[in-house]
Order: structure tokens, then C-alpha cells, then sequence
């Protein structure tokens, strides 16, 4: 009878530490399932979507994640959720594609479906997007094409080939590219960093190696900068070659300081956690959200708003920013 | 043996009872309504088939493992899909195209499963490097059949149903995954195959010296495995409309959790299958716990931890000391 005895003290252990989980009864609950948890980028979103819920006594606001990046976990978690009947769920999708069977069951059950970064989900009720993809994409290689002086190689990297607005903004970059700067020459595009700066810096070791007389990369992930200027710094090429992408002024720093990253572009997660959720509240309360619309968040205070693949509506803000090496300071993530 | 074995189940039954009964307290009613129940076993085949195909592998003996199960249940989706799709409309005859996919899978993890059991039957291979060389070409394959994009399959309906739909309270696709764990299990205890693969797996060269064909058994048991990971291919793409090579890639180790989380011997000789569908829905129901609890899902690979350390360490102790009536 021990075994029952052991059994029954574990199952009372893991109630007391699941007990300060279980959360109070409030109207709405919101949950926001990000691609990973842990990772700066989402830490930072966290922080938004916790100022949403303390903002807002009525609801419910959390924020979960798969400890790994995997659409499978991503999945899981989303159809436990629908299971449990949360009001919205608000997702950045790791893979569109592979979340649309559960997000249509979640939309069958009555549960609202924001997607932050997907404006290709079918069963979502909104998408929000910080910005124009392309516009992004553009406006990078634009830093980048300055740098340069418009001439020379220059290669760009993903998070991965399945990444959506990764995607876009590196053939937009490339087409603004071919276009404008005939003297930029891409070779080896759209490395692949998974999202990991290990990967990202052995990649761009490699390419430091295939094309020595390189001059510019692009990034996309928010760590393949990191990953990019280390292997530039070793290879004592600051100065000499130009990283211009997606990056997160903290984790950036350094490299901003020692000139290896020379420009990051981003927008604030905290912002974009802190929008889903109001218009993941909107959108329960029934409220319609129109062109023009001020939700009140900086960035977002007149978006763009589209039909999208669905039956649901892309909004569109503005809310992008860059910074170098003297302003990256003023955002503390 | 026999009672150990018993016991084992009844165990991994246990906690089973014990993490449901946990979670409607802790959850509320919520988490043992039929909605959750159904979620929770149409999310078990995806992983169990993977469990099952490693079982396998274990019980051959000689390091036997697979490896490369996620990847071909990938590939298998992968192929079955891209071929399916030059030769039938999916909207024309949905039914047809549902059975093509489903047939052109299997057939792939036939090819893989084979591939895998030559490896290591004929070219010598330790199972871990073979299964590890195999589940990189597998993925290779399949990055250059899609470049990395995850592939749409769009709404056919019998698939999705496949997937999804309940038929007397119970989805399909665990209906099914039943159906295959007890075949298997059949195999294993009732055939002259399933004995001889015990034997094999125990002792090699006693084997050996006994007549059994090893190399065959060997070639056998990983297409078997094969098959497992090509079900499972059929079930993920059903259930996300999509496939892509990267989906499940922490299915490896998981997999093999639930191997030995269900008994299953990693030297080789011994493993049940009701142990090893036990263990799966066992880790399943804790982790639907976890996220219903909003608890954090590092915290959910440290509980699996645990649990395999305790799990492992009750096999080492000789439970029937305890368990006799007091003296």
C-alpha cells in the first residue's frame, strides 16, 4: 500500500504547486500562445500582455509557449486551450499552415482567433501586422544598399524557409535591391539561422568563407544579426562589411557598440502583446474595428484595414522602428 | 515476469487515474468533460505510433533503436501528399484521394522502414547511427521535395474527419491507434514471430544457434517500424492539414521516453504494449494538465523527467517485498 501512499503525497505536491496556478474567475480570458517561450523577443511581448491584464480588471490575460519551437507542441497547446474554453486566443504562429485545422475547431467552439504575423491564416478573426511586410523588407535593404554604397555582395538570412513575413522581407529587400542598386550582387540567399545565433554565426562563417569579398548581410530572425556580427567580428571585417535586420536593441547592443552590427530594425513586442489583446477584446465585445481606427497603442493609433484570406479582417499598423549605435538605449528590451 | 510486468501496468494505469483525477480538481470540470477527453486522444496516436515503432526496435536487442521515425512519418506525409496530388483532384473525389494518400504513405514507410532493417541487418550498423543517418536523409528529402515550406493539404473532408471527428465518443484516429497497438501487441505475445523476436532480443547468439533467422527478424521488425511512423505520417497530416519536415522535432526523444516509461528494456528482450500505450496517454493527460493550468512548459519536461526517474528506479527495486500483506 506504500506505492498508493507515495502516489497520493506526489499528487498532493504537485496540487499545491498547481494550486497558485489556478486563476480567479474573471468574464473574459485571453490567452497568447507564442511561438517559444523564454526567448527575448517574447519575454518582451509577455510584458505587454501582462500590462494589458493588469490594466483590465474584467479579464484574463496570459501568455504561454512551447519550450521548444515546434509547430507540434504550438498545436497541442492551442487545442488545450480550446478544450478548456478560453474566450480568444491570440497566437504568433511558429507555421500558418499547420495551425489551421485547430484554429477552425477553436473557431467552431466559439473561441475568437487573433494571429499576430500570419496574414495567411484562413481561421483567424484578425491579423494584425505591425507594418507593410514588403514596405520592412524594403526599408532595410535600403539601410543596408547605403552602407554598401550600393555595390557589391550581399547575402540575407531567415529564420527558417517556412517563416512567412521572413520570407517577404527578404525578397523584398532583394527586389528593391535589383531594382535600384545594379550593382549589388546576391549570392547565397535566404540562409536558414532557425532561429538559434549559433546557427546564424556558423552560417555566416561559412559564407565569410565561400565569398570573402562580401559586403552586406540582411537578417531576418531577431538573432541572426547576432549570430552574423559575431563572425564578423572575428573575422575582423568591422567596418568592412555591412549587417543591417530584424534585431533587439538589448541583445544587439554589443554588437552595435563594436560597429559589427551596423543598424537594427524592429518593432516593440511589447506593443504588438498589448495590441492583440485589445483587439482580441474588441472583437468579444463586438466591437467592429475600421480603417483608420485609433486602438491607442503607439504605432497602431490609425491602422489599415483589410479583408483578409478568410472571413477575417489584416490590420495593419506602423509601428516600426530602427535604431544604431546612439539610440538603441532608449528601448529597454 | 509475468507479475512484474502486471504490475508495471497497473502502475502506469494508475498514475493515469491519479494525473485525471488531479486535473478535475485542479482544473475544474472542464478538463474531464468529453470535449477535453477527445482532444486529449486524438492528441496520443501522433506520439504513441512513434512509442510503438521504438518498442520495437528495443525488444530486437543489439542497441536497437529508431531514430528516425518523426522524420519518415514526415517524408511519408510529404510524398504520399505530392504524388497524391499529380494524380487525383482532392476536391473531385475526396474518399479516393483520402485512400491514395493514406496507401502512397504506407508505401513510403515500407521503403524507409526496409531501408532502415538492410542498414542494420546486412550493412551491420549500429541502430542508433543507421536510424540517425536514415532520419537525416529522410529530412533531407523531404526540405528538397517542399524547400523548407510547410505544404497546405487545404480542407478534404475524410481526411479531416480522419483526423478529428468522434464515432461513438472516440476520434478515429485513436480508434485506429488502437486497433494497430493491439496488433502489434498480438504479434508480440500470440505469433512465432513476436516469441522469436523476444528471444533475439534477449540473446543474440543463443538465438542465433536456435535457427532464428536474425537478419531477417531484424529487416522485419524496422519495416514494422516503418509502417508505425508512416500511420503516424497519415494521422499528423490529417490532423493539420499540412505537412511539413520539421513538424514534431521533438518527437524523437519523447518517443523514446514513452518506450521506457512503458518498460520497454533499451538492452533489448522485453517490452509490452499496453505498458507502452499506458505511458503515452499517462504523459499526454499530464501535459494537457499543464497547459490547462497555464503552467510553464519547461516545467512540463522536468515532470516527464521525474517521472521516467521514478518509473526507472521502481523497476530496479523488487516491489513485491512491499506489497506483500504485513508480516
Amino acid at each position: 500500500m506504500k506505492i498508493f501512499a507515495k502516489l497520493a503525497g506526489s499528487v498532493v505536491l504537485a496540487g499545491s504547486m498547481a494550486a497558485t496556478a489556478v486563476m480567479a474567475q474573471d468574464d473574459q480570458s485571453i490567452t497568447t500562445v507564442v511561438k517559444i517561450t523564454g526567448e527575448g523577443w517574447f519575454v518582451r511581448m509577455d510584458e505587454g500582455v501582462k500590462a494589458f491584464d493588469t490594466e483590465h480588471d474584467d479579464v484574463t490575460a496570459v501568455q504561454v509557449g512551447p519550450a521548444q519551437a515546434d509547430a507540434a507542441q504550438q498545436a497541442r497547446i492551442i487545442e488545450d486551450l480550446v478544450a478548456k474554453g478560453v474566450s480568444a486566443v491570440a497566437v504568433v504562429p511558429m507555421d500558418p499552415s499547420a495551425l489551421e485545422g485547430v484554429l477552425r475547431r477553436a473557431q467552431q467552439r466559439g473561441i475568437k482567433v487573433i494571429a499576430h504575423e500570419g496574414d495567411s491564416i484562413v481561421n483567424a478573426d484578425a491579423d494584425i501586422e505591425a507594418f507593410d511586410n514588403a514596405a520592412f523588407g524594403r526599408r532595410i535593404n535600403d539601410g543596408l544598399a547605403e552602407c554598401m554604397g550600393g555595390e557589391g555582395k550581399w547575402t540575407s538570412f531567415v529564420g527558417s524557409l517556412g517563416s512567412l513575413t521572413h520570407n517577404i522581407w527578404a525578397d523584398a529587400g532583394a527586389e528593391s535591391a535589383a531594382a535600384n542598386h545594379p550593382g549589388m550582387e546576391l549570392v547565397a540567399a535566404k540562409n536558414e539561422s532557425f532561429n538559434d545565433a549559433n546557427k546564424a554565426y556558423e552560417k555566416a562563417k561559412e559564407i565569410l568563407r565561400a565569398h570573402p569579398d562580401i559586403k552586406g548581410f540582411q537578417g531576418s530572425s531577431a538573432i541572426d544579426v547576432i549570430g552574423i556580427g559575431r563572425a564578423v567580428e572575428e573575422a575582423g571585417l568591422v567596418g568592412k562589411v555591412c549587417v543591417f535586420g530584424l534585431g533587439l536593441p538589448k541583445d544587439t547592443g554589443p554588437y552595435l557598440e563594436s560597429g559589427a552590427v551596423n543598424r537594427i530594425y524592429f518593432w516593440d513586442p511589447k506593443d504588438a502583446g498589448y495590441v492583440m489583446n485589445v483587439v482580441s477584446k474588441k472583437i468579444l465585445d463586438g466591437e467592429e474595428i475600421t480603417d483608420g481606427m485609433d486602438l491607442g497603442v503607439p504605432g497602431y493609433n490609425s491602422v489599415k484595414v483589410s479583408q483578409g484570406p478568410g472571413k477575417g479582417i489584416i490590420i495593419q499598423g506602423e509601428a516600426w522602428v530602427d535604431v544604431g549605435k546612439d539610440e538603441y538605449k532608449n528601448y529597454p528590451f | 515476469m509475468p507479475h512484474i510486468a502486471d504490475r508495471q501496468s497497473v502502475f502506469l494505469a494508475l498514475i493515469n487515474v491519479i494525473v485525471l483525477v488531479a486535473g478535475a480538481l485542479l482544473a475544474g470540470s472542464n478538463f474531464v468533460d468529453s470535449y477535453n477527453l477527445q482532444i486529449m486522444a486524438a492528441q496520443v496516436p501522433e506520439l504513441g505510433l512513434l512509442a510503438l515503432g521504438v518498442t520495437l526496435a528495443m525488444i530486437s536487442g543489439n542497441g536497437g533503436i529508431d531514430l528516425s521515425g518523426i522524420a519518415l512519418a514526415n517524408l511519408a506525409g510529404i510524398t504520399a501528399f505530392l504524388i497524391a496530388r499529380q494524380i487525383l483532384v482532392p476536391a473531385d473525389a475526396p474518399m479516393t484521394f483520402a485512400w491514395t494518400f493514406a496507401a502512397l504513405a504506407l508505401c513510403v514507410g515500407v521503403i524507409g522502414g526496409l531501408l532502415n532493417g538492410l542498414m542494420i541487418a546486412f550493412a551491420g550498423l549500429t541502430p542508433l547511427i543507421a536510424t540517425l543517418g536514415t532520419q537525416l536523409l529522410f529530412t533531407g528529402i523531404s526540405v528538397w521535395l517542399t524547400n523548407g515550406s510547410s505544404v497546405s493539404l487545404g480542407y478534404i473532408q475524410p481526411l479531416d474527419d480522419f483526423g478529428n471527428l468522434p464515432v461513438l465518443g472516440v476520434p478515429l484516429c485513436f480508434t485506429l491507434f488502437l486497433l494497430v497497438a493491439g496488433l502489434v501487441g498480438y504479434v508480440l505475445r500470440c505469433t512465432p514471430f513476436g516469441v522469436k523476436l523476444t528471444l533475439l532480443g534477449s540473446n543474440a547468439k543463443a538465438a542465433r544457434y536456435g535457427g532464428i533467422p536474425a537478419r531477417r527478424m531484424i529487416v522485419t521488425t524496422y519495416t514494422i517500424a516503418g509502417i508505425l511512423a508512416s500511420i503516424a505520417g497519415i494521422v499528423i497530416a490529417s490532423r493539420n492539414a499540412s505537412v511539413k519536415w520539421d513538424y514534431g522535432s521533438s518527437y524523437v526523444l519523447i518517443a523514446i521516453l514513452i518506450a521506457v516509461l512503458g518498460g520497454v528494456k533499451p538492452e533489448g528482450g522485453y517490452g509490452r504494449v499496453l505498458s507502452v500505450l499506458l505511458a503515452a496517454t499517462a504523459l499526454q493527460i499530464l501535459s494537457s494538465l499543464f497547459n490547462f493550468l497555464g503552467i510553464s512548459n519547461f516545467f512540463r519536461d522536468l515532470a516527464w523527467g521525474v517521472l521516467l526517474l521514478a518509473l526507472l528506479a521502481s523497476a530496479r527495486i523488487d516491489l513485491s517485498l512491499w506489497l506483500r500483506p504485513a508480516r
